[in-house]
């Protein structure tokens, strides 16, 4: 086992030193006042930046799928190497020690998260014609669940599906969609009986992005830049074919999709945020301020970084977890907590030291750049299952607290629309 | 990950597992509720015969004890399975000052003749012992000058001055105490009925962890190790100290979880459990949310103290784990008794008793502004 993971590491580097290009330095932290004075997390960048971005994107994903570590986990027909999550992080840390190209675009949400519920709901012939595509970086995939009235309460899905021989017209709105002006296919929550309890009328449909009647309007972010999308869906032709899952029984395949969205987003280490957030990178940022000897600043940093440096143990313990081959438990939602929490604290905290420089462009480095963090961490206590949502789970599923008397799981769908109780 | 481990092999989760079970089973049976209450109110604080039972039936105090002298010679890992379980069950013990502080010390101070007169005897079970570090602030600062002063040679010092607050020091067999001598601080050992020695206990916050005034007047002591290396030593015995009332930290804090889970899963009100409330169930989450951090942090402290591959440096990831799992603990005991109301304010009902536990164990080596000034320190800040 352990010489296995050595070769893996070995194969894994030589393929890397042949690729990309090593940061330079011991860590990869941006050296304080050098480079570009900026903290991206969602993209601000014009929509030609943005494509060009995208583009290098799946580059590097078709290099990495064509040398064997586009998808560590996956089958091998689907050009998946059949090894463990622990080789897929062994992986990514590697991989962090080179300058390559953000995937984030595909593998967040497709790779993530579509993917593998393709994987355990389609057909065969569905997964021969997209896994591969997917995970070679040709296919990008975005989620098509949440709608205007359907967020938190998921399963209040209101987008229709009728069948009509051998497809399904598809009619209705969903909001919020990441990436979806950028994808190819998308994995749409669509109802298709009303006449039945509302977790149990839904049926999941692949969607093709580029079939007639569906229309993506980029939605502004409060960050300045329109990750996310709306997208209309007007008569809709999907083949049967691209059912995942039984008709009606769309929500045991949304389940699969969620279950990969907590294991996602509690995990990003690295990036431009978590890198400006780092104890090096702060300390300078105290250092250039003059703030380095002030109390109250220095006992804010201690709290952060104990909290930092405790979440990621908390990772490293799930991975340990993982490697004794135990199924990760409920530290997903609690690092996903915590991930938003540090991030939020972090930028609050950095603004308070840079003060007045944060509001208006002063050109200085180091200070105005903070705006893109700050703006951003709002989201993080929303997607992927709010906060409020996501305790919820913890207190229920974990510690076995009552579950709040609920008036609408049993009804069929079409009262509660009535009588105006869903979607609230 | 700023891996510094030596490489030394965790203990695998089986074995734990094992421990974890033989403690509880043991507390379950020797510190339960009216147990800790009868010992709290007792003279000496906790239950000599239960302290006798640990060592006897279970080999608690040789756990970490070095293998030449007596003990298993296992780490923290596999001690932090007992303190948790210690601290979930709050059993009053004069343990941490023995097994922790005390035997830690000798073992850093790398002092032959002082392991083999005592390291034996604490494995055992037969000696108590405690640590008295008389700084001006009460947080292990001994450069800025001690209230204990050493006099005389090698083979014998005198000890004069005040330790003002000593874990366990009016019951301790011995007591080793850092004092200042001709050669800067220093470490040196006395014994618990020493002529010159007055002990007073104290009234205390926490009635589970007793604590005393030593009053030294020309007490005879015998120097431990070189006082070169005090600073060291005590570097070492801070690590390893603030790592197992991590551990002990954390269980008490999964004790109030579990506490307040189960009160509102059963308390009714306007017709339904209080845990239907999201502002209920929502504080439940964000204690076990604490709990699941702050229980990473002391395992990982853990681990580093012990030297396992791949775990961070010690003295960053033990100052992480103090003010994690300080915080921690404190919180999720107050709200264990807003959880509870009423009842959780009465003094029949074991919340207070967490809720002293922890503000007592967070103020222990100095308390918030120390820990976090020290954290920075371990990390260069
Ligand atoms: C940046 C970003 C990207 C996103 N990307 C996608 C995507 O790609 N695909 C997709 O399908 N969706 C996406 N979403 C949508 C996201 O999943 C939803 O926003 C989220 O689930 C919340 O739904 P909502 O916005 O309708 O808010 P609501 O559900 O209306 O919630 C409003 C408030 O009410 C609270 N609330 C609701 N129900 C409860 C309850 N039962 N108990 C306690 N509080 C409650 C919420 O916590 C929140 O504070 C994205 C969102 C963001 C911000």
């Amino acid at each position: 086992m352990p010489s296995e993971m050595d070769e893996f590491v070995a194969t894994a580097r030589e393929f890397l030193d042949a690729n990309a290009t090593r940061r330079s330095g011991s860590a990869d932290l941006p050296e304080w006042g050098v480079g570009e004075d900026r903290i991206t997390y969602f993209s601000t960048d014009p929509p030609e930046v943005d494509a060009a971005k995208v583009a290098e994107s799946r580059a590097w994903q078709r290099t990495r799928y064509e040398n064997g570590f586009g998808w560590v986990t996956g089958p091998r027909a689907y050009g998946g190497r059949e090894l463990s999550t622990l080789h897929d992080l062994v992986y990514d840390g590697l991989e962090a020690e080179y300058d390559v190209p953000d995937t984030g675009v595909l593998s967040l949400i497709g790779l993530g998260m579509i993917g593998p519920t393709i994987l355990a709901h389609a057909r065969d012939h569905i997964k021969d014609r997209y896994l591969p595509a997917m995970y070679r970086g040709d296919a990008i995939a975005c989620q098509l669940f949440s709608e205007p009235s359907a967020g938190s309460d998921l399963a209040s899905v209101e987008t229709r599906a009728v069948r009509d021989g051998d497809d399904w017209v598809v009619d209705g709105q969903k909001v919020w969609t990441s990436v979806a002006q950028h994808a190819q296919i998308g994995l749409c929550l669509c109802r298709t009986n009303p006449d039945l309890p509302k977790h149990k009328g839904i049926t999941a449909l692949l969607v093709d992005m580029s079939a007639p009647g569906v229309e993506v309007r980029p939605l502004r972010q409060m960050s300045g830049g329109a990750d996310f999308n709306e997208v209309f869906l007007t008569g809709v032709r999907v083949p049967d074919d691209h059912r995942l899952g039984e008709v009606d029984g769309g929500w045991r395949v949304a389940l699969t999709t969620l279950m990969n969205e907590r294991a996602t987003v509690g995990g990003e280490g690295a990036g431009p945020a978590a890198r400006a957030l780092s104890l090096p990178f702060l300390t300078e940022l105290l250092r250039a301020n003059g703030r380095l000897d002030d109390g109250a600043t220095r006992r804010r940093l201690a709290e952060l970084y104990a909290d930092q440096a405790a979440t990621e143990y908390l990772n490293h313990q799930a991975i340990r977890k993982l490697r004794a081959g135990t199924q990760p438990g409920p530290e997903a939602s609690v690092s996903k907590l915590m991930y938003a929490r540090n991030l939020t604290r972090g930028a609050h905290f950095a603004a308070e030291v840079v003060g007045p420089r944060l509001i208006a462009d002063t050109g200085e480095w180091g200070t105005y750049s903070w705006t893109e963090l700050l703006l951003s961490t709002p989201a993080l206590r929303i997607l992927g299952g709010t906060e409020e949502i996501m305790k919820n789970i913890l207190a229920e599923r974990v510690l076995g607290l009552p579950k709040e008397p609920s008036i609408d799981s049993r009804s069929p769908f079409r009262e509660l629309r009535r009588s105006g109780t869903a979607g609230s | 990950m700023n891996g510094t481990g030596t490489g030394t092999a965790a203990p695998s989760e089986t074995e734990l597992g094992e421990l974890r079970a033989a403690v509880r089973n043991f507390l379950a049976a020797k510190s339960d509720e009216h147990a800790v209450r009868t010992a709290m109110g007792s003279e000496r604080g906790h239950d000599e015969k239960v302290w006798r039972q640990m060592a006897d039936q279970l080999g608690l105090q040789a756990l970490t004890v070095p293998a030449e002298h007596g003990g298993d010679g296992l780490g923290l890992v596999e001690l932090g399975v007992v303190l948790e379980e210690m601290g979930e069950a709050l059993l009053p013990s004069p343990f941490l000052s023995t097994v922790v502080l005390a035997a830690t010390a000798v073992v850093a101070s790398g002092d032959v003749a002082a392991a083999e007169r005592l390291l034996p005897a604490i494995a055992a079970g037969t000696l108590t012992a405690t640590l008295a570090v008389p700084d001006h602030a009460g947080s292990w600062d001994v450069g800025a000058g001690l209230r204990v002063t050493a006099t005389g040679g090698r083979t014998g010092a005198v000890l004069d001055g005040i330790a003002p607050i000593v874990l366990d020091g009016a019951t301790a067999d011995v007591v080793l105490v850092v004092a200042d001598g001709p050669d800067g601080p220093a470490l040196h050992v006395i014994d618990g009925d020493a002529p010159g020695l007055a002990r007073t206990p104290l009234r205390t916050l926490d009635p589970t962890r007793r604590m005393a005034r030593l009053d030294l007047d020309g007490v005879h002591a015998e120097p431990v190790g070189d006082p070169a290396s005090l600073t060291a030593v005590l570097d070492r015995v801070l690590d390893v100290a603030t790592t197992a009332l991590a551990a002990e930290q954390v269980g008490g804090a999964r004790a109030c979880l579990a506490a307040s889970a189960r009160y509102a899963t059963e308390r009714m009100q306007f017709g339904r459990p209080i845990g239907t409330f999201q502002a209920v169930k929502h504080k439940c989450a964000d204690m076990y949310t604490r709990v699941q951090v702050a229980d990473a942090a002391a395992r990982e402290a853990a681990r580093a103290v012990d030297g396992i591959e791949g775990a961070p440096a010690a003295g960053i990831a033990a100052a992480v784990a103090h003010s994690v799992c300080s915080e921690a603990f404190m919180a999720v005991a107050a709200e264990n008794i807003q959880v509870h109301g009423g009842i959780g304010f009465t003094w029949e009902h074991p919340a207070h008793l967490y809720y002293r536990r922890a503000k007592a164990s967070q103020l222990l080596f100095g308390g918030p502004a120390v820990y976090h000034e020290r954290l920075l320190a371990r990390v260069g800040v």
